[in-house]
């Protein structure tokens, strides 16, 4: 029984160490629908980062089980070699950097060797490199007819610390390869995408005397004032259609949520308690909103319809959950499970729903904060910080699928996709 | 537990080692080219450190000004307690005696806690400490509040005092 548990020991430590997963993966039955795949690097100058990258997309799909070696091969050839030939498929690649950066990618179904797929890529700024294997990756996903991946392809937007008083807002793709300065100096906080196409996002200023909401495009720089507030402002969401803004602010010292509504730039008072009110969420078809209070004395979740005043509890568990995002009915929020005043302490995510239809936990270990739903729902971002450091990871609600990616630099402020 | 552990252990185990297939479509020849095109576009960098920032005033940007005195909370607190109070009586005679100037009280948190949590903390101590110098006859329209949340500490150390220094509410004159 001794031998039997360390075997195990080892192969729990092998399985978590090669794919990298939280501890609260659970493997669903779907494990064997998925293809199996090995990747070919047919480059002239075989690029080892741009395997891992092109490896992480297939993995967080959940529609794949990758081949984890990285192997070499002539990019037009048909040929496989025997050991490829157990794979369902083989993705051949050729990247060139020269005068930008080129991709090409043909896949190929292994038993015969016959081309499936092909299709080419290119792209003048070089740092802009992991986008190509997203798209490439999200391409292949959608011409094997599996749900869409294509919140791999998107911005995320985050904001973090730099020195006392100081932020900067980036701009990064999910694995945060790809990085670059926005706004950099002042004190520029909580980013919010404006859109769908991610064209512009929300973020507050504190250039002035009071904080102030701007919209910026990303591509030509115009910034549009919004509203300002005495105590704080912050964009909490974004209705569907772009047209309001849940925002969490304070014009009489006191912070409630307000719907504001750009076109007729008027507000409407959705809380109103003499404590603390933020980060409201659209639930429901946008009928009605979750949000972080503490009226019971403690941080938790409550919900409150658009066009009522009652307000009911939807987390029956923890007692410091300060944290949340929702998409539709579903409800991922951050609880603080460890009660060391200062220091390290533990915070897990959950996931449960507006109806009250069970609670779900996401994570095990470390300090899991600022979850973030991807556009459709179907993954969580997060903030991870452990005895490893700080980490952005991404849990596949569906396939169960986790990743975690190693980030560096200052404490992050907020973050948004 | 041992037998919840082995468990996921083989089932994490199975997901290494095994694997199926399913059967896909046959697009040979369909949309074989493209570009990304709409990843080419590059996208804006703004410095905003020339337009200055009232986020530090000054060297001293971390501490009140002016003749104010810095108010201390304890950890999650908003109250403002009687070791307290002194100082707001000063800071009630200061903003009275400054005519023409309106008065920015900043609240300010430690690192501990995360998102907009933190920042509606800083505004309930900013609000206490303004309704606290209104209670001793200073107009409230003179006063103007803000939150920095955990965004502007005074220290950086591991230490129970400098978070201690960190969960506090500065004041000075806004203009």
């Amino acid at each position: 029984m001794k031998y039997f548990l360390t075997f195990l020991l080892a192969l729990h430590f092998f399985a978590t160490t090669l794919f990298g997963v939280d501890a609260t993966l659970k493997v669903q039955k779907d494990v064997e629908q998925r293809s199996r795949i090995a990747l070919v690097d047919g480059s002239s100058v075989p690029n080892e980062k741009f395997f891992n990258l092109l490896l992480s997309d297939l993995k967080i799909s959940g529609h794949f089980l990758a081949d984890s070696t990285r192997h070499q091969g002539d990019f037009a050839s048909d040929f496989l070699s025997p050991e490829l030939k157990s794979k369902e498929y083989v993705l051949k690649y050729a990247l060139s950097m020269e005068n930008g950066v080129k991709l090409v990618v043909r896949l190929l179904k292994a038993s015969e060797g016959t081309e499936f797929f092909k299709k080419s890529y290119a792209i003048p700024a070089v740092e802009k490199l992991p986008f190509l294997g997203h798209k490439a990756i999200s391409d292949i996903n959608n011409a094997l007819n599996y749900p869409d991946i294509s919140w791999i392809n998107r911005y995320v937007v985050f904001s973090r610390y730099t020195t006392p008083g100081r932020s900067e807002i980036l701009l990064a793709d999910y694995t945060f390869n790809y990085q670059k300065v926005i706004i950099r100096g002042g004190l520029n906080l909580f980013p919010k995408w404006a859109d769908a196409g991610q064209k512009s996002f929300y973020y507050t200023s504190y250039a002035g005397l009071t904080p102030t909401l701007y919209k910026i495009n990303i591509y030509s720089g115009e910034r549009q004032k919004i509203i300002s507030s005495e105590g704080m402002l912050v964009c909490s969401d974004v209705s569907k259609d772009g047209s309001k803004l849940l925002l969490t602010m304070a014009p009489e010292g006191q912070a409630d949520i307000y719907e504001f509504n750009l076109g007729s730039q008027s507000r409407s008072k959705i809380t109103n308690f003499n404590g603390i009110d933020v980060n409201g969420k659209y639930v429901d078809d946008e009928s009605s909103i979750v949000f972080v209070s503490n009226r019971l004395g403690y941080a938790n979740i409550f919900k409150q319809s658009l066009h009522g005043a009652a307000v009911s509890q939807i987390v029956y568990h923890g007692r410091n959950n300060n944290a949340c995002d929702a998409h539709e009915d579903q409800i991922v929020y951050s609880s603080r499970e460890s009660q060391n005043t200062f220091g390290k302490n533990t915070f897990n995510l959950y996931l449960t729903f507006s109806m009250g239809s069970g609670t779900r936990p996401l994570t095990t270990t470390g300090a899991n904060q600022f979850p973030r739903f991807s556009a459709d729902g179907s993954v969580i971002l997060f903030i991870k910080h452990s005895g490893r450091g700080s980490s952005v990871g991404y849990i596949n609600l569906e396939s169960h699928q986790s990743l975690l990616f190693p980030i560096s630099g200052s404490k992050m402020q907020s973050i948004d996709w | 537990m041992i037998q919840k552990f082995i468990i996921t252990t083989a089932a994490i185990s199975l997901l290494a080692l095994t694997g199926c297939s399913q059967t896909a479509p046959d697009l040979a020849g369909k949309n074989n080219v493209s570009d990304a095109t709409q990843f080419g576009d590059d996208t804006v960098s703004i410095d905003e450190n020339k337009y200055g920032n009232e986020a530090g005033s000054g060297s001293n940007y971390n501490s009140s000004s002016d003749g104010f005195q810095s108010i201390y909370f304890g950890f999650g607190d908003y109250g403002i307690s009687s070791s307290m109070q002194e100082r707001i009586s000063t800071n009630a005679n200061v903003a009275n005696n400054a005519s023409g100037s309106q008065v920015k009280i900043e609240g300010n948190c430690d690192e501990f806690g995360t998102d907009e949590y933190n920042y509606a903390l800083g505004l309930k101590r900013a609000k206490a400490v303004k309704d606290s110098i209104a209670s001793q006859g200073v107009n409230t329209s003179k006063m103007v509040i803000v939150s920095f949340g955990e965004s502007n500490p005074v220290c950086n150390e591991p230490t129970d005092e400098c978070y201690e220094r960190n969960r506090r509410v500065d004041i000075r004159l806004a203009n």
